[in-house]
């Protein structure tokens, strides 16, 4: 594994990054962009599908655009952290709190792609329970990876 | 009930940023806000985003020496070589509040007798 890590701190690319002003501060935006998507529209959503705010309006209609969203913002924010990763790979491979926020990472995606693929696009068919269920895991995946996101350059020297 | 369920997701999501920030490895809030000298050779380097980190060896003793991004060391006036394996240096900076982690944030160094001020508007 520390093989992987130091060849992805070697590549000219992300040396590059490394060692740019505007190009990092740039990259770092993007990540935060991505995931301010990310947690920006999850928390709505899943305040939605928990019947707990915005009970008038119509689910399917907050779920179309606050899904599309979402999965925008991640798809952002895992190409612009994957690049971040690579600046300091040892490191961060080293960091407990970073594999934390991936396992949260990883659990929120799976969620949210078995919950669209067995309700629909729209969770039109989705049960109340199934909603509560995934909107559960949803926000504290969501805003449990974003806090051990944070975490990660406060822990490591 | 929806008020409160909502107040108390905010006050975790709070609580958690609030054990962040004492944390804190960037900015100062980590460090004692006072400042120490270290004197030592130089045995690590690693530069760049999102800042460069030395171990340095004083007498023994293996400190981890933060200095800045790559901006911050060229405005001081560091040219690439100038942070080697091997360069006797001397640290002006923050120690981490928790002394056992010999861990510091350095605010000026000195290579052979010159300055570098990573951070001129601090003292």
């Amino acid at each position: 594994m520390d093989g992987v890590f130091a060849a992805l701190e070697g590549l000219p690319f992300v040396e590059a990054i490394r060692f740019s002003r505007w190009g990092y501060a740039a990259v770092n935006a993007a990540h935060i962009l991505g995931l301010a998507l990310v947690v920006g529209s999850t928390v709505p959503l899943n305040l939605r599908l928990l019947g707990i705010a915005w009970k008038s309006v119509d689910r399917a209609d907050v779920v179309r655009v606050l899904s599309a969203t979402a999965a925008s913002g991640l798809a952002l924010a895992v190409c612009a952290g994957l690049i971040l990763f690579a600046t300091r790979a040892t490191e961060y491979g080293g960091s407990d709190v970073l594999w934390v926020k991936l396992a949260l990472v990883a659990c929120g995606t799976t969620s949210a792609v078995i919950a669209h693929v067995r309700y629909g696009w729209t969770l039109t068919y989705a049960p109340r329970g199934a909603c509560t269920v995934h909107a559960v895991i949803s926000l504290t995946c969501w805003v449990g990876a974003l806090i051990c996101g944070r975490l990660i350059a406060f822990t490591l020297p | 009930m929806k008020n409160r369920l909502v107040a108390f997701a905010f006050v975790l999501l709070v609580t958690g940023l609030g054990t962040g920030a004492a944390l804190a490895h960037h900015g100062w809030a980590w460090t004692t806000g006072g400042n120490i000298e270290l004197i030592g050779i130089i045995t690590s380097v690693k530069l760049g985003n999102p800042h460069g980190v030395l171990k340095v060896d004083a007498e023994g003793d293996v400190w981890t020496v933060e200095v800045g991004q790559p901006w911050r060391n060229e405005d001081a006036g560091l040219e690439p070589g100038d942070l080697a394996e091997g360069v006797e240096i001397r640290v002006i900076g923050q120690p981490s509040v928790n002394i056992e982690d010999r861990l510091m944030k350095a605010e000026r160094l000195y290579i052979g007798g010159v300055e570098y001020n990573l951070y001129p508007n601090r003292d």
